[in-house]
């Protein structure tokens, strides 16, 4: 009933209602009006023939209405009263004082009254029988630009969703409000598009440029001879490597660009598997309740993820590291100081480790596990264990769900 | 395509423009034992490639003159042998696109060696399936036809030609007729890539599959995978 269709008819229905009831009260006072005037020109007639031919009963005062009597003791011009004290033997009185005799006649006013109800009622009727045109019709008025309002909200809700192919498009017939949200919600699509389009073109480009000279540096790398100078050249080309891929990554997630490779995932496979790729000492606890669950997620940006929080629980945080699997839920937890106030509060920063006691890394592995778990439509909450240690909760979506 | 006996050594023909990346990886790969032949822009490489004896293209996506994309379109029109791309753009258009244009598999740089080679043999076993995988004689599925002992396929009696990649996938499809195979298992037997593949490979090389054999050969399991229709 919320809908701008039940309320526009509903408006409209209002609206009928007011009319009609203000010309039926209109024409109910008009017309009886008239039927009493009627009533008086009646008893006039009657009030004169008696007062003529001089037959007039002369009635005692208490069979006189008191409304009537007041009226015809205060002057001797004829006094009217309207008896509607039963409503089914409505009556026009009329009176007059000649000299000490009171002369009263009494019209039968039921005709008129009677009529009147009956117009009355025909009024309701033609009023409702309006009303059961007029809002089916206004219904389906109402939904021509509902449709199109309807059709506005759903192609906002994909762009908003992430197909910025999405257009409203359609002829724009009427320069009415609705084409011009749908031209603005257009606009803003195509201008969001275009933003967005660059800034993956730039991404891509950089990625291009930096990857490029990384490549024959990596593979040069490798054909230096065995040393320990080329120990040093391979460790700090392992760094740059991976600070490249990292900036990459966070400047991709940024950018909006990736779709995440949704399937089946077992988790007991793959989180052991990427704990061991890290070739970081782990605890994984046993699961507490039974099963390992399958999620609905892209294993290698699950391995992104699981990979960066055990690297930072190392990092900054202190042995033993553990990980946990619950279902689709993973608990990676550490027993050093816990995660910084300020982390907690504004979430990850790049290039912010917190306090200098933290340690060395340049903050970014945070960063891109909440980007990555935002893609993949997984929770990542980060918070502080009562007993020490900063534990990360990585929920995934089951598969199947 | 030639045999590839053990003693033989295996010919990549690698086109990639950046001069540092296409002679430390040549390096590289001669270490494992390859002989390697290089080209700096898609014209050359396409001229090299026609001149054959390549086991395996290795071929960068941006090259000056044609591109990488556009060469592995043009190889594909006249040879089977596998290809391998290196992207160093690794976004989905370029990815997209060499797998469409008839790649196997891809690589984003920097790239190990280690990772290259391993991708290499996996390529280089495809194109000479090992005894056991083939065999078993012929199997029909409607107008198609896969002889696994001689490694033809044919559809309503013409020859279909199948590069290494897809004929595996026939290939794998053909064991489990009517079974839906989802894309981790492919990706596990056909690519050998473990938890961590790219599943765009599989739908790529599926859509290739498709075209070659009948589009309705090889149904879509929504969420799940694929299935070949008996």
């Amino acid at each position: 009933m919320r809908s701008l269709r039940w309320r526009i008819a509903a408006l409209v229905a209002l609206a009928c209602c007011a009319v009609a009831v203000v010309i039926g009260v209109l024409v109910h006072r008009g017309t009886l009006e008239r039927s009493l005037q009627v009533g008086r020109e009646r008893a006039y007639n009657a009030l004169t023939e008696m007062r003529r031919e001089g037959t007039g009963q002369d009635k005692s005062t208490e069979e006189i209405p008191p409304p009537l009597l007041s009226q015809m003791l205060l002057s001797d011009e004829p006094a009217y009263w309207f008896d509607d004290r039963k409503s089914e033997s409505p009556w026009m009185w009329g009176g007059q004082r000649v000299g000490d005799q009171l002369l009263t006649v009494q019209v039968d006013m039921g005709v008129h009254m009677r009529a009147l109800v009956a117009f009355d009622r025909d009024v309701a009727q033609a009023s409702l029988g309006a009303l059961a045109v007029i809002v089916p019709l206004s219904l389906l008025l109402a939904e021509l630009p509902n449709r199109r309002l309807r059709r506005v909200a759903g192609t906002a809700r994909r762009i908003a969703g992430g197909d910025l192919d999405a257009r409203i498009a359609g002829p724009a017939r009427r320069g009415d409000e609705i084409a011009d949200i749908s031209t603005a919600v257009d606009s803003m699509a195509d201008s969001l598009q275009t933003r967005l389009q660059n800034e993956q073109r730039f991404t891509a480009d950089v990625a291009h440029e930096l990857r490029t000279p990384l490549m024959g540096l990596v593979t040069s790398a490798e054909l230096l001879p065995e040393g320990e100078a080329t120990d040093l050249v391979r460790d700090r080309v392992r760094v740059l490597r991976a600070l490249v891929e990292d900036l990459l990554e966070i400047s991709r997630l940024d950018a909006g660009a990736e779709r995440a490779d949704l399937r089946p995932v077992a988790l007991a496979d793959v989180v052991s598997a990427s704990l061991k790729q890290t070739a970081l000492p782990v605890r994984l606890a046993a699961p507490t309740s039974g099963t390992l669950g399958t999620a609905e997620t892209d294993p290698r940006r699950l391995d992104r993820i699981l990979a960066n929080l055990v690297i930072n629980a190392h990092r900054h945080g202190g042995a033993p590291v553990e990980v946990a699997v619950d279902g689709t839920t993973i608990v990676v937890r550490d027993h050093g100081p816990g995660f910084p106030a300020d982390l907690l509060a504004d979430g990850p920063q790049r290039f912010r480790t917190g306090a200098a006691e933290r340690g060395r890394g340049h903050g970014l592995g945070l960063t891109i596990a909440t980007g990555q778990a935002r893609v993949i439509g997984a929770t990542l909450t980060l918070a502080n264990a009562p007993d020490g240690g900063a534990v990360a909760t990585l929920r995934l979506p089951p598969a199947g769900g | 395509m030639s045999g590839l006996r053990e003693e033989d050594p295996v010919r990549v023909l690698l086109v990639e423009d950046d001069e540092v990346i296409r002679k430390s990886v040549a390096m590289a790969l001669e270490r494992y034992g390859y002989r390697v032949s290089t080209a700096q822009d898609g014209l050359t490489g396409l001229e090299m490639s026609r001149e054959g004896g390549h086991d395996l293209l290795l071929l960068d996506v941006m090259l000056p003159g044609l591109d990488g994309i556009g060469l592995c379109r043009k190889v594909r029109e006249t040879s089977l042998a596998p290809i391998l791309m290196m992207s160093a753009r690794g976004d989905s258009l370029d990815v997209v696109s060499g797998l469409e244009a008839g790649a196997d598999d891809y690589v984003v740089k920097p790239v190990d060696t280690a990772v290259l080679v391993a991708r290499i043999r996996s390529l280089l076993r495809r194109a000479a399936p090992a005894p056991e995988s083939a065999g078993g004689g012929a199997l029909v599925f409607g107008d198609l036809s896969i002889d696994r002992d001689g490694l033809e396929v044919t559809r309503a009696g013409q020859p279909v030609a199948l590069a290494p990649t897809e004929l595996r996938l026939l290939l794998e499809f053909a064991a489990n007729p009517g079974i839906v195979l989802d894309r981790q298992t492919l990706l596990s037997n056909v690519w050998d890539y473990g938890w961590n593949g790219d599943s765009r490979v599989v739908d790529l090389c599926v859509q290739r599959l498709r075209k070659k054999i009948g589009a309705d050969r090889i149904e879509t399991v929504r969420g799940f995978g694929y299935k070949l229709r008996r």
